[in-house]
């Protein structure tokens, strides 16, 4: 099989069907780039995970004369209720370590974090004294997953205003970004059957175009091989073209948008370039398979030496 | 070189098998005629050859080789031993006179310096020397079958297999398109021709099997047309 012919093959075949070239690396294009969001998304969540779920803490805030919870009738907490509360952390399974927080403690790291505010803010947090504040037992968990026991069997104790765990707080975020990714893979797998479809097109209607070339490739004998790879050759060009456009709009998001705006704060983890470049693998291998599979099915069947 | 033992081949939608019971052996540099009404069974017969369809029953056995038992990706292989020549010539519109005929060996894989070298010295075989950069709608019909006998036989094989070859063309043309393939035949080349051409059959003195729902009616060599 001579390399030069495939090539001249498909170069005339993608001709022949612009439009329907044009349709194939839009719709590969759109479908690839939301599989590969889908991916930085969830890489992203892992990132997040990982910052947070290894220090995901209960924190175990106790009473401050100022508390309205039922479990601080008695005012401040007093220290026979915080050994009860120790009590229960040395001995749940559940618990691996645990640290105190003393009301000054509390006060300086709320000052050191205000310095890190915009200054509108100052007013707000010069208002507050030490006193204001909560000690506080920090408990790290074995199992960051496993809070609720040690929630349950601390939050109705004297002496506890509250029992905060970062799940809690963080559930709406991770909910937003599975949500986002289901969505974002649900619509990329519709598109990705379109594209399919597509693909299934272009050879029928190459194959209909070309079937007096391919009854004579025939009858010379040329063999299966050298019969789809023209068409092979078109409809992986096209998917190069998706594949490339794709992971350029990747490249971009990542560049401009994480490390041009999100990076800039450093509250989590974002996702770097290496991440980029695992997406882009992924959608390459993705758009490659997903023309070639349909390529030899479709060929097979008009084409059948 | 072809051999038919007790084939019969029916198409699915067919009440009537297309052939029936077709015994035939054709020798190594035998030219044979297949005649017949329409719908007697001589596309079938040629399909059959080519591996194109398998017999129902029956065995059909090319170059020694049984074909109906011949693995898929074999075909190719046999069909490269076979030249095959329609009424319709079936030439490439968009490829010059040398391009259709070097088609047949790109597609096989054939060396750019053999193909250089054979498509020229075949176009002269044919006559179509000083033509070679012509397009097919530029040349008469007689000529466009010339350029499509070149194809066939361009990668010399052992069979030539021609479906109406003279169905489009004018008497004077036709026996000049007959000469080319006597010429042919007489290389070594078995030939294996369909036709209603009445004249050519009379004329030519050769090999005439006579196919009739599917039967074999009539072989005979140097027969005529009709019955004599």
């Amino acid at each position: 099989m001579q390399l030069r012919y495939v090539f001249s093959e498909a170069a005339i075949g993608l001709r022949r069907n612009l439009t329907m070239t044009i349709a194939l690396v839009v719709t590969m294009f759109v479908s690839l780039t939301l599989v590969g969001m889908g991916l930085l998304l969830h890489a992203q969540a892992d990132k997040a995970e990982q910052r947070w779920g290894s220090q995901l803490q209960i924190t175990v805030y106790l009473c401050n004369a100022n508390a309205r919870a039922a479990t601080c009738a008695g005012g401040e907490v007093t220290d026979p209720q915080k050994s009860a509360v120790v009590q229960v952390l040395k001995t749940h399974p559940e618990v691996k370590n645990f640290s105190y927080r003393s009301k000054q403690q509390a006060y300086d790291a709320l000052q050191k974090l205000a310095k890190q505010q915009d200054t509108s803010s100052n007013d707000l947090y010069s208002t507050v004294t030490v006193n204001d504040m909560n000690q506080s037992y920090t408990v790290t968990l074995k199992d960051p997953r496993k809070y609720q026991g040690v929630e349950q069997a601390i939050a109705g104790l004297d002496g506890v205003e509250n029992v905060q765990d970062l799940h809690n707080l963080l559930s709406p975020i991770y909910k937003f970004l599975s949500a986002m990714l289901v969505g974002a893979l649900v619509f990329a797998g519709v598109l990705l059957v379109a594209a399919v479809l597509e693909v299934g097109n272009t050879i029928r209607l190459t194959a209909h175009a070309r079937r007096r070339e391919i009854g004579i490739m025939r009858l010379v004998g040329a063999g299966s091989l050298s019969i789809q790879l023209p068409f092979l050759m078109e409809t992986l060009v096209a998917a190069m073209i998706g594949i490339v456009l794709s992971a350029g709009a990747l490249a971009f998001f990542v560049w401009y948008v994480v490390y041009g705006k999100l990076r800039t704060s450093n509250i989590v983890y974002w996702i770097d370039y290496w991440d980029l470049l695992r997406a882009i693998a992924a959608i390459a291998v993705l758009g490659i398979v997903m023309t070639v599979i349909p390529t030899l099915l479709m060929t097979r069947k008009y084409l059948k030496v | 070189m072809i051999k038919f033992e007790n084939v019969t081949s029916t198409y699915d939608a067919a009440q009537h098998p297309a052939l029936e019971g077709v015994n035939v052996e054709v020798e190594k540099d035998e030219f044979v005629f297949l005649v017949g009404a329409s719908g007697s069974g001589k596309s079938t017969f040629l399909r059959l050859i080519l591996r194109e369809t398998r017999p129902t029953s029956g065995r059909v056995y090319v170059a020694g080789k049984e074909i109906n038992r011949l693995a898929g990706w074999k075909v190719p292989g046999l069909r490269r031993q076979i030249g095959t020549v329609f009424q319709d010539f079936r030439l490439l519109h968009n490829k010059t006179v040398a391009e259709n005929v070097a088609f047949a060996l790109q597609v096989i894989g054939k060396p750019r310096a053999h193909i250089k070298r054979v498509v020229p010295d075949t176009l002269e075989m044919v006559g179509l020397q000083g033509k070679e950069n012509r397009m097919p709608d530029e040349l008469s019909g007689g000529e466009q079958q010339r350029v499509a006998i070149a194809r066939a036989f361009v990668n010399r094989p052992m069979i030539l297999i021609a479906d109406e070859p003279t169905g489009n063309l004018d008497p004077n043309t036709s026996v000049g398109i007959m000469k080319l393939l006597d010429r042919i035949n007489r290389t070594g080349t078995t030939v294996v021709m369909a036709t209603h051409d009445v004249d050519i059959v009379d004329q030519m003195r050769k090999r005439v099997i006579e196919l009739d729902e599917g039967r074999v009616v009539r072989d005979q060599s140097r027969g005529v047309y009709g019955r004599s």
